[in-house]
């Protein structure tokens, strides 16, 4: 370690990057470096290890970046450095220099950065403060001292770019998940911020909200504003001048998207989820490829891959004709236990104009895999409550083996159907993981020897047996939502049904939340999933419940639901790449896999006449 | 789900300018709280119950009806009995025929500094509200305090149904067991319930600084309604009548035994 002076003297290097003059000034107007950083680590005061070890980095202006990683990689407290929230609100050592245009950030206060950086952050609802759009927008031009002549002027300016035009005098609270978000970023851009970051702004919001997002980000991008935008997802990637990637709290790999997205590997790694199509070509050994589905298939072609009729025709392939056990899923009366039975349902709630859900007539076997998809607002959640009994019907009927729902008793009813909440931290109150899972047992009133048991057990299956002393709200966010999981199934509901079991997660938590559920499946578990995420429920689910304005749109086979394009679409869901490519073809691959199978299958049937060149 | 009363119309009273309206309120206050005799307070009371009605806002009144069910009996039977002085109506009952008459009138202006609340947070956003404060000289800081807990009350009370439902997945029920028990299940809705308060202010908190708060600049204000004439007027009228009905109070009038009480 060096003598504090000398780290300080080491610090303030180098100068012949900051003239002092630069550095009285406020910010450079003409600096052509948006924000620079040298050598910068930072350890969260209660955190063992450094959260960012040594990170140096450029963004010229103009340019967009995205951030890539996994949860706990560092990405959020990298950017939350750059205004100095970290170390404002979140003490801890920081070392390292920053210059945002120009000028070495020292003590500036978050608030005096407001109009030279602006921030969105993911929890749209902790951003929105005010009763009116209009009042949103406005509030932060009277913290840093507008003329209100101009307040007038870009008010309707912002509110055009994010379109959000003629919503002046509407409650926030009124607005969908995609336009409060809209309207967060209207609330920075109002500021003039020349720098603008994004920290995970569409992890919380369904497809529909994410594409505004993103069709957003795109306009902004072509407007010239300088962007950082933090994703654990790539879908915003491809649109990027540069992706930093980071691990652990440090850049493992920086560059364009078409150096960075090839690298599978690292990308896994890093816990972010490859581009299908990535994963597809390099297996196939195709070098040159675009990430649009059109342009995909037409490089398919080239290569030989025609229309698949004589796929489907010649080897029964599941990926083009619906698989038989799917089928019979789907089908109750063939089955023999018919494990939950809704007849007619409909709910209104109190003061509503139209009912949530209306006339939902359908039965749940034990043993299924179900994936309930639609857009946000059409009545997924309020269904779901009801096959756990946390709704009552105001008409129709559910039966639990036959017996009326509402007639099981509490305590029975926990054991036989479970519902875990898409936000773990609304169940999460003990003081240890054990404890955690232990509350719902000693609910039954079960033996001590059975609670122990059945703790160890469940905290077995779900991967959280280290750290069960641990509290629960030290455990990170893909933890929490296990914890959450095990807490319900360790009253070993035969019906598990979780909502949203993935959002707010990265890709290798994703994965493991999912195949704990195939697991649990397995087992014997019958899943229900609600879930906006497309390879979730490509790749999990046997059938699929499509809600669309409180009306069952479609029960049956996701394979088939994929086909439907303007099922999909009613639903807000969009199938998988990989699916939509083999679309193209006649063929609906479920997931990577499946899709080299069916290209491989396609190139044998085609070797048999021709030489094929795949 | 929302605690606010404001009902978005565009009445009279809600295009007045946000200091009228708070100008209003007090004056109104005034004139209620210098009279007890219920012939003096019932010209106020059926001035605001028009201006309710002119507001659209007696929808509101029936929300709260249960508080002025509650209210008005309660205080007419408290007064009536712990009055002092008048003449007993009965001899073995406490009560007085001028104790009633005191008990009426409070019971009466009890209601109408309620339901002139009730007007004035009908009428008024709570952005207007701290616009308002802000032109009579009280920090921004204190009026944007109670904008701020009009906003996280509502996601309070979203996060305890929430989690009163995911404890009930794991079989507690609420209703179950004695006092002591209910109260303990309570603590186990509250614990997650002001975790997550705890992080969203924390959230909220960057958010805000993040906009600009405590940017060290000195603030503006959005011209959020410009003032008419029809403002000065309305002043003027509510002015008029706070001044008459301290004029009667100074005059010994409104009381319900003349000198004393």
């Amino acid at each position: 370690m060096l003598p504090p002076t000398f780290r300080q003297l080491k610090d303030v290097r180098p100068p012949a990057l900051t003239p002092p003059a630069l550095a009285a000034a406020p910010f450079s107007s003409t600096s052509p470096v948006a924000i620079r950083l040298d050598h910068v680590s930072f350890t969260y005061a209660d955190g063992a290890v450094p959260a960012l070890r040594d990170i140096s980095l450029e963004v010229q202006q103009g340019e967009m970046i995205v951030i890539l990683g996994a949860s706990g990689a560092g990405k959020s407290t990298l950017v939350k450095c750059f205004n100095r929230v970290i170390p404002a609100f979140q003490p801890g050592h920081f070392s390292g220099a920053i210059h945002l245009f120009g000028r070495r950030l020292l003590t500036e206060k978050v608030g005096e950065l407001a109009g030279t950086i602006g921030m969105v952050f993911q929890d749209f609802e902790a951003q929105v403060f005010s009763t009116t759009v209009r009042d949103e927008v406005v509030f932060g031009m009277e913290q840093i001292g507008i003329a209100p002549a101009e307040m007038q002027r870009r008010l309707s300016e912002v509110l055009a770019q994010v379109g959000l035009a003629g919503f002046e005098s509407r409650d926030p609270a009124t607005l969908s998940g995609g336009e409060k978000q809209r309207l967060a970023i209207a609330a920075i851009l109002a500021l003039q911020p020349r720098l603008l970051v994004l920290d995970e702004p569409t992890t919380d919001l369904d497809p529909q909200g994410r594409q505004e997002i993103f069709a957003l980000l795109r306009q902004m991008r072509t407007q010239g504003h300088t962007l950082v935008v933090v994703e654990h997802e790539i879908a915003a990637a491809t649109e990027a001048d540069r992706l930093v990637v980071l691990a652990n709290g440090q850049i493992v790999a920086m560059g364009p998207p078409d150096q960075i997205l090839p690298r599978i590997e690292t990308l896994t790694h890093a816990g972010v989820r490859p581009h299908d199509f990535d994963r597809l070509f390099q297996t196939l050994a195709i070098k040159h490829y675009p990430r649009d589905v059109e342009g995909a298939a037409q490089v398919l072609r080239t290569r030989g891959v025609s229309l698949a009729a004589h796929t489907c025709g010649s080897d029964r392939s599941t990926l083009s004709c619906t698989s038989s056990p799917a089928q019979q899923l789907s089908s109750p009366a063939e089955s023999a236990s018919p494990l939950l039975h809704l007849a007619a349902v409909s709910h209104q709630y109190a003061g509503a104009r139209s009912p949530a859900i209306a006339e939902i007539t359908l039965t749940i076997t034990a043993g299924e895999f179900i994936a309930l998809l639609g857009a946000n607002g059409s009545g997924k959640t309020t269904l779901a409550k009801h096959c756990s009994g946390l709704l009552t019907p105001t008409q129709g009927q559910v039966f639990l083996h036959g017996q009326e729902l509402r007639t099981v008793p509490l305590a029975h009813l926990a054991q036989k159907v479970g519902y875990v909440f898409q936000n773990p931290d609304h169940q999460l109150f003990a003081a240890t993981v054990e404890e955690e899972v232990a509350f719902g047992l000693r609910n039954l009133g079960l033996p001590p020897t059975e609670v122990r048991a059945r703790v160890s057990e469940v905290l077995e299956t779900v991967g959280l047996c280290e750290v069960r002393e641990r509290d629960p709200f030290l455990l990170d966010k893909g933890e929490r939502q296990r914890l959450a999981v095990a807490a319900v199934l360790a009253l070993r509901p035969q019906l598990l049904i979780l909502d949203e079991p993935t959002t707010g997660l990265d890709y290798r938590e994703q994965r493991a939340m999912m195949e704990l559920l195939r697991r649990l499946h397995g087992e014997g578990h019958t899943i229900l999933i609600i879930t906006h995420v497309p390879w979730v429920a490509a790749e999990y689910a046997e059938r699929a419940l499509v809600m669309a304005r409180g009306r069952l749109l479609w029960d049956g086979p996701l394979r088939e639901l994929c086909r439907r394009q303007d099922l999909c679409a009613q639903a807000a869901f969009r199938p998988p790449d990989i699916t939509r490519l083999g679309l193209c073809f006649g063929v609906a691959p479920l997931s990577v896999e499946e899709g080299i199978g069916w290209i491989r299958s396609a190139k044998s049937a085609r070797g048999q006449h021709s030489s094929g060149e795949l | 789900m929302s605690l606010s009363l404001y009902l978005d119309r565009q009445t009279f009273v809600h295009r007045r300018h946000p200091l009228v309206k708070l100008l209003a309120l007090l004056f109104f206050f005034v004139a209620v709280f210098v009279v007890d005799h219920p012939l003096f307070l019932l010209p106020v009371s059926i001035g605001i119950l028009s201006l309710l009605v002119l507001a659209g806002a007696a929808a509101n009144l029936y929300r709260l009806r249960i508080l002025f069910f509650f209210l008005f009996p309660f205080t007419v039977l408290i007064w009536s009995i712990f009055y002092r002085g008048g003449t007993r109506l009965f001899p073995f009952l406490p009560l007085t025929f001028e104790g009633i008459l005191f008990g009426l009138g409070m019971a009466i202006k009890l209601s109408t500094f309620l339901a002139t609340s009730v007007l004035f947070l009908s009428t008024t956003r709570v952005e207007e509200c701290t616009y308002a404060f802000s032109l009579i000289g009280l920090p921004y800081r204190i009026g944007f305090a109670i904008t701020l807990a009009f906003r996280l009350v509502p996601l309070l009370l979203e996060a305890v149904l929430t989690v009163i439902q995911a404890q009930r997945c794991r079989g507690l029920d609420l209703q179950q067991g004695h006092l002591l028990q209910r109260l303990r299940h309570y603590v186990l809705v509250l614990i997650p319930v002001f975790m997550g308060v705890l992080r969203r202010a924390n959230h909220m908190a960057i958010a805000l600084e993040v906009r600009g708060f405590n940017s060290g600049v000195r603030r503006t204000s959005y011209v959020r309604a410009p003032w008419q004439w029809n403002d000065t007027e309305a002043v003027l009228v509510v002015m008029g009548i706070a001044a008459v009905y301290l004029g009667l109070w100074w005059a010994g009038y409104g009381r319900v035994v003349s000198g004393g009480g």
